[in-house]
């Protein structure tokens, strides 16, 4: 790439977003990312750090890290809310046993001040499963309805068809650029 | 909760002058460092290439690492109010080098990309290391820390017990569509099989079996086992992952794309893994490659579509065991001649 559109992409800095994903582990956020982004999604392993892909998408630049979901690594996540104009909360919709906990480590995200201007977008993931719960069973498992301090949405979705990825991203773009970018 | 709002705060109290100071300076840098790209990017318009963009980022990423390590080294010896300040910076720090990390991603190759996060990563692992090491826990709690340490208690869900058997269990938070649980649960004593027709593509959960031998003839999407004792579970080729936890003195036997093992002692995998087995609040977990055949196994892979011919089974990522460069002590590897080689007893 040649430095002339390099600097002509960072030109666009203003209709840059960060997106930040983030679930327990085994959600689906690496196979979703990467789904997203049409490469292969059969070799990817348990996430031991973080990923970051910048992607261009309906205009915008995107930079969405994607951070392990691990327990052990949880406590790190706070590392990565400065700045982020989206949060995306991936859950494997047929996790039942441990949708409780999903609904915590949610309801403490929240509560983070410095995440407090995002834009949040729950993708119920795994839909392609037979014992999948619905999208609005989700909704009620993680008291979605009490949330008033942010914009979200709510999507059934699966990483491995690749079923409504396209439609929760844009949702989540379309309420973050009516919030950031109405000055344009 | 009460204390660790006043505790956060008091934190967030000390570190304040010092964390103003240090935004402003880092701002400063920032901006320094921003004209000064902008002015070699002038000069050098034409005849610039993206290599040197990626030496301006290594070196520059490079101070600022070493600038945070430096910071960091500060903390042996010094007193908590001094510690406290300290990690404020490093952490802000390092907040900042993630950023001018992402804001370069688009000029940066693969492989500076990966070396990048790497030196971050090892960063962050350092950064928690100081804090654990100067500050007990309790003293810098935050509020989301807080919140996860009330996690405890037992979650209610899983310790209701519905009746033995097969499952025909509602689901727990969609009470109106009856819903049935491919799997086994609340068993003692019992040979248990299934076969391809009832879990293939399912996924399936295995839940309180005790001493039991299960037989799982077929390609599931996904396979749960959670409360599993003294237990032998044989499966076929499992297209995603596989999801363990609170599993003890049991034999497994299965073929995925990803294996993820949690609190689990004393047991035996063989295992095909196409990708990854991590294990993570786990000890005396040993791991074969994958050994168990019956009649359709090869038909089953083809439906899982998991590649035969890649098995990752001896590379083992270990959570709780990451900065240092000695093996984790909490998974072996089984001694050919003590592998289990006859299934059928
Ligand atoms: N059936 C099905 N499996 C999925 C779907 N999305 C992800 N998976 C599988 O779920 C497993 C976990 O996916 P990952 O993308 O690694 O999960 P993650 O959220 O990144 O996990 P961590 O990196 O540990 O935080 C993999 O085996 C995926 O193939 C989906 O929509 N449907
Ligand atoms: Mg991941």
């Amino acid at each position: 790439m040649g430095l002339l559109t390099i600097l002509k992409k960072m030109k666009q800095k203003e209709r840059e977003m960060r997106l930040l994903m983030l679930g327990l582990d085994n959600a689906g956020k690496t196979t979703i990312l990467k789904k997203f982004n049409g490469e292969d999604i059969s070799t990817i392993s348990p996430t031991l750090g973080f990923n970051i892909k910048t992607l261009e998408h309906k205009g915008f630049k995107l930079n969405i890290w994607d951070v392990g979901g691990q327990k052990s690594l949880r406590s790190y996540w706070r590392n990565y809310f400065e700045s982020t104009d989206g949060l995306v909360w991936v859950v494997d919709s047929a996790d039942r046993l441990r949708l409780e906990d999903c609904g915590r480590e949610l309801s403490a995200l929240l509560l983070e001040e410095r995440l407090a201007g995002a834009t949040l977008l729950v993708f119920a993931n795994k839909q392609d499963l037979p014992g999948a719960l619905s999208k609005e069973a989700i909704q009620e498992a993680l008291a979605l309805d009490e949330i008033k301090t942010h914009h979200w949405c709510i999507i059934g979705c699966s990483a491995v068809t690749g079923e409504n990825l396209l439609a929760g991203v844009d949702w989540l773009l379309d309420d973050i650029a009516a919030r950031i970018f109405t000055a344009d | 909760m009460d204390a660790a709002a006043e505790l956060s705060q008091e934190s967030g109290f000390v570190a304040e002058s010092g964390a103003a100071k240090m935004q402003e300076r880092l701002q400063k840098r920032h901006q320094a460092r921003i004209e000064d790209a902008e002015r070699r990017k002038e000069d050098k318009e034409r005849q610039a290439v993206a290599e040197e963009k990626g030496e301006y980022f290594s070196s520059t990423f490079n101070g600022e690492r070493a600038c945070i390590e430096e910071l960091l080294s500060g903390c042996s010896g010094a007193d908590r109010a001094v510690v406290t300040q300290i990690l404020e910076e490093a952490t802000a720090q390092t907040v900042q080098l993630q950023k001018f990390l992402n804001d370069s991603t688009l000029f940066l190759t693969q492989y500076e990309l990966r070396q990048a996060q790497a030196a971050l990563q090892k960063l962050q692992t350092s950064l928690a290391e100081t804090r654990e090491a100067a500050l007990p826990k309790k003293r810098f709690a935050f509020r989301a820390r807080t919140k996860a340490a009330d996690k405890v208690a037992p979650p209610v869900s899983d310790t209701a017990s519905p009746g033995a058997g097969t499952f025909e269990q509602s689901a727990q938070v969609d009470g109106a569509a009856a819903f049935e649980q491919c799997g086994f649960s609340n068993m003692e004593n019992e040979l248990l099989t299934k076969t391809s027709d009832e879990i293939q593509k399912r996924d399936v959960l295995l839940t309180h079996l005790t001493n039991c031998k299960v037989r799982l003839f077929g390609s599931p999407s996904t396979l749960h086992l959670k409360h599993i004792d003294s237990c032998e579970i044989l499966c076929g080729p499992v297209s995603s992952s596989v999801f363990v936890d609170h599993c003890r003195n049991s034999i497994l036997a299965l073929p995925c794309q990803q294996l993820r093992t949690h609190n689990t002692t004393n047991t035996q995998v063989y295992l095909h893994v196409t990708s990854r087995a991590i294990i993570e609040d786990c000890h005396g977990v040993s791991f074969a490659p994958f050994s168990w055949s019956y009649p359709n196994l090869e038909d089953d892979f083809s439906v899982s579509g998991l590649d035969r011919d890649r098995n990752n089974w001896s590379q083992v990522d270990d959570f709780n065991w990451l900065a240092a460069g000695t093996p984790s002590p909490n998974w072996t590897v089984i001694p050919e001649a003590d592998r289990k080689t006859n299934w059928d007893s």
